[in-house]
């Protein structure tokens, strides 16, 4: 244990560093996919097959192993971010994907009969009335992509990527040394803790964005 | 068409326009049917037209092409003489007010952002956005301080459908749409929105399209009933009074239900039928003078009245035999109708005392005559009478595919 | 690695596709790994390639791979399955948010940081030590899936069990669980595209699988070998996912197909 505090202690400066890039590359890549996952929502939430499709294609993304997409991004986009964030990216669409069609679909259809009646625009219905009440599916899609990816991203330092897994992979390679077991410790705990702190920021982004109409 | 009975308004504010439906056809690729085939009527300015139907017969679907929220496969629509298929739609609704069945309030906003969502289409600026919003609540009578900032779903279902008319209203449109408005409201408050939307009518006049498949609610509020068969096919376009007094074929008749005339007794008030008289007299008048108001006629009643001429007591001859005075003579008079009760009102209070008549009093209480069963059943004739006649009459706004059978 | 809790398909539209995918994804995996093979044999392979891309290696290591996968989802079911029954029984059911809080905690931590950690932890290396921090990974979507198809249940179907004079034991083989075997089988599916996945990790402790083609591919930049290694990762883990979606077409009760 007081090998441990003097370990954290001692890296401060670095466990910081690792810690904010570990959580940026994770914030950056959920806010593309969210991108991603929303026009292709928008695009198929009305068509039952193109949901259907949308759904099943993300879905067979996050069948592959991690380590597997990793190791067959490495030979075309080279090590370090490249690959990582592609990884990222994919991984984290399936569920952003799914929440945005069944927020979107879920819509009382009275509602968006009544936005056409008085007057709105197809874009102007989705732009103010379904996508805001499609949000808290959204949003909690994000948050489950958040976590997955948190665990995905240690991986990534097997090819150089960036965040605390390279704390996780330097304990391994020092085996028997006295720092590996602190390293790979403060790697997983510190990735669990930050997870749980983008959760908890997530949600209340998401009490704050969502209107009190609807909000439970 | 029949003289016309007055609309709803009060004559002064029609602030609607008129609609005019021609050979209007709705159908679907890959049925055979069509949903509406070829509907022409003109809905008047200022009125309130009623689509009556069974499920399925296209009324709803009919309205709808008047916003174009579905397009028509073929035929002409007009509003206020402006073809309605050369506007862009989104400009076309915002000029139609639309209320339906479960309101369709957004529920992320506000009941002030609700209402005021076609004022903020069209451009109106926050103030006058404001002043408008509270305007309109206030009229649907939701007080504007504490409803504004509420969100639909602490709302009722009453109150979420008022919320849905004032947000129709808002742009002052001068066509009105409302489908099923009050069909997922309980009857109580179903019978007040219904008052509460003949109460507006007469204020501003618009010109209000109205599909139902409840006639009763038809009856009350429709100024013309459209009665759709199939395909949205116009079996009869009248007056409530004429269809119930003369339903165009069995498909009408059966869609009106067995108590045509007790619906038809709705539809008249008591200041419109002619009174029966009664002898009366005032607490300090001479006893034997009523007695002989009272002898040669058949009924041997007559009726005390107060200083303001209201009825206070019934009194018989047997009553009048050894009485000296009027002062507390005669059987106190328990129910009385007023000269702005319905018919029907009137035949509930004659069946409640197993009387022969009742006692009409007018505005201020005061005395105006008896009404008797006998009165009610001549109504009833004359009614049929009249429209009996109007089979013979053109009737230059009675169109429709299907052609009126006359009942033998 | 799949997201966490699945729940099961029940949308006509939805079905379907997962009917097509039934059929679709086997003949996917086939091609996969015929053609990556078939490529890769094709090629003049260096000795130190052959070494790793030889028929007996491959089978040795896709059949480790699978072990571990199995035997993860075996510990996983006998562990969380009664352990969802038994938080969901009367008197348990405040304990759920706890062991749910660890089993939480447990798919938040990076599974690789579990394996080396226990590595590091018990200084040995070998097939436990890949497998058993694997099952903590991929315990929480069939301990919540049991639980969740539990409370599922209607409350009146049960008390229509009671009612006929089932015990409280025989309510919950004939009735409860048949009624959450559904959500549990999403669970198991989802559970066992985690442990594939986390497998193909364990080469990291010395436990096998076909990771060990994509690390020595990696290593010597030998892309074949790696290609190989994450093509047939891929394609042993689309097979899974395809016997896990059978499990969940045909295992449940035929009345709530």
């Amino acid at each position: 244990m007081q090998q441990l505090w003097d370990f954290v202690s001692a890296r401060k400066q670095q466990l910081l560093t690792d810690s904010l890039l570990h959580v940026s590359a994770v914030v950056q890549s959920v806010v593309i996919a969210t991108i991603v996952a929303v026009a292709i929502g928008i695009l198929v939430y009305r068509s039952p097959a193109g949901s259907a499709i949308a759904t099943a294609l993300a879905g067979t993304i996050l069948t592959i192993p991690s380590f597997a997409l990793l190791g067959l991004l490495i030979p075309i986009l080279g090590l370090g971010v490249a690959p990582t964030v592609t990884a990222l990216v994919l991984y984290a669409l399936l569920p952003i994907i799914r929440n945005t069609i069944l927020g979107l679909a879920s819509v009382d259809p009275a509602v968006t009969d009544a936005a056409r009646g008085v007057g709105m625009s197809r874009t102007t219905v989705l732009s103010r009335i379904e996508l805001p009440l499609a949000w808290p599916s959204i949003l909690t899609g994000m948050r489950v992509s958040t976590q997955m990816l948190m665990g995905i991203l240690a991986i990534a330092a097997y090819a150089k990527g960036p965040g605390l897994g390279n704390l996780i992979f330097s304990g391994l390679s020092r085996v028997g040394s006295p720092t590996a077991i602190p390293q790979a410790l403060t790697g997983t705990v510190l990735i669990v803790i930050l997870a749980l702190v983008l959760d908890g920021v997530l949600a209340v982004v998401g009490r704050l964005t969502t209107s009190r109409g609807i909000r439970d | 068409m029949t003289d016309l009975d007055t609309p709803h308004t009060n004559g002064s504010t029609v602030s609607g326009v008129d609609i005019v439906l021609e050979d209007v056809v709705k159908s679907y690729p890959g049925q055979e049917k069509a949903a509406v085939d070829n509907v022409s009527m003109r809905i008047p300015a200022g009125e309130i037209v009623v689509l009556v139907g069974p499920s399925g017969c296209g009324k709803t679907t009919t309205m709808r092409m008047i916003n174009r929220l579905i397009e028509p496969t073929s035929g002409k629509i007009t509003i206020g003489g402006k073809d309605a298929l050369s506007i862009d739609p989104d400009k076309l609704r915002r000029g139609i007010g639309y209320s339906i069945q479960q309101a369709g309030l957004f529920p992320h906003l506000t009941i002030a952002k609700n209402v005021g969502t076609v004022p903020g289409l069209i451009g109106w600026d926050k103030k006058k956005i404001a002043d408008r919003t509270d305007e309109m609540l206030d009229l649907v009578g939701l007080e504007p301080g504490l409803y504004r900032e509420r969100y639909p779903r602490q709302l009722s279902g009453g109150q979420q459908q008022r919320v849905g008319v004032a947000r129709a209203l808002a742009a002052d449109p001068p066509v009105l749409l409302m489908d099923e408005p009050f069909g997922a409201v309980d009857p109580i408050t179903r019978a007040l929105l219904q008052d509460e939307l003949m109460r507006l009518q007469s204020d501003l006049g618009k010109t209000i399209v109205f599909v139902t498949h409840d006639f009763n609610e038809a009856v009350k509020l429709g100024d013309r009933i459209a009665v759709l068969g199939n395909q949205s096919h116009i079996m009869q376009y009248d007056t409530p009074e004429a269809i119930l007094a003369h339903p165009a074929n069995d498909m009408v008749a059966g869609f009106i239900g067995a108590d045509a005339s007790l619906k038809q007794l709705t539809l008249t008030r008591v200041a419109e039928v002619e009174l029966l008289d009664c002898p009366t007299a005032y607490e300090d008048g001479s006893v034997d003078d009523l007695r002989a108001a009272i002898s040669p006629r058949k009924i041997k009643w007559g009726i005390v009245l107060d200083a303001r001429d209201r009825p206070i007591r019934w009194v018989s001859l047997h009553h009048l035999a050894t009485a000296t005075s009027l002062h507390d003579l005669g059987d106190p008079i328990d129910e009385v109708m007023s000269t702005q009760s319905t018919l029907q009102d009137a035949l509930e209070a004659l069946l409640a005392e197993s009387s022969a008549s009742t006692i009409v009093t007018g505005l201020h209480g005061e005395y105006r005559g008896l009404i008797t069963i006998d009165t009610l059943v001549a109504h009833l004739s004359a009614m049929r009478e009249e429209h009996a006649h109007d089979d013979e009459d053109a009737e230059p706004q009675q169109d429709g595919a299907s052609e009126r059978g006359t009942p033998s | 690695m799949t997201a966490a809790v699945t729940t099961k398909p029940t949308a006509p539209a939805a079905r379907r596709s997962e009917r097509a995918r039934l059929l679709v994804q086997p003949i996917l995996v086939l091609f996969l790994v015929v053609g990556v093979l078939g490529w890769a044999f094709s090629r003049d392979l260096t000795a130190t390639q052959k070494g790793s891309l030889n028929a007996a290696n491959i089978a040795t290591l896709t059949w480790q791979h699978v072990l571990i996968t199995v035997v993860v989802v075996v510990i996983v079911v006998i562990v969380a399955v009664p352990l969802g029954i038994l938080l969901t029984r009367p008197g348990f059911t405040k304990l759920a948010p706890v062991f749910i809080g660890i089993a939480n905690i447990g798919q938040a931590a990076p599974a690789i940081g579990l394996l080396v950690l226990l590595f590091l932890a018990t200084g040995t290396t070998g097939f436990w030590i890949g497998v058993l921090p694997i099952a903590f990974y991929s315990l929480l979507p069939v301990l919540r899936n049991t639980i969740l198809g539990l409370q599922e249940v209607n409350p009146a179907v049960i008390d229509a069990g009671r009612g006929q004079g089932m015990t409280a034991g025989l309510v919950l083989r004939k009735v409860e669980f048949p009624l959450a075997v559904p959500y549990i089988l999403a669970g198991l599916r989802t559970s066992l595209v985690l442990a594939v996945g986390t497998a193909t990790l364990s080469f990291l402790v010395s436990a096998g699988g076909l990771g060990i083609l994509i690390d020595t591919g990696y290593k010597l930049r030998d892309n074949v070998t790696l290609v190989v290694g994450a093509v047939l990762a891929v394609a042993l883990a689309l097979l899974v996912d395809w016997c896990g979606a059978l499990a969940e077409e045909f295992l449940g009760p035929k009345g709530l197909r």
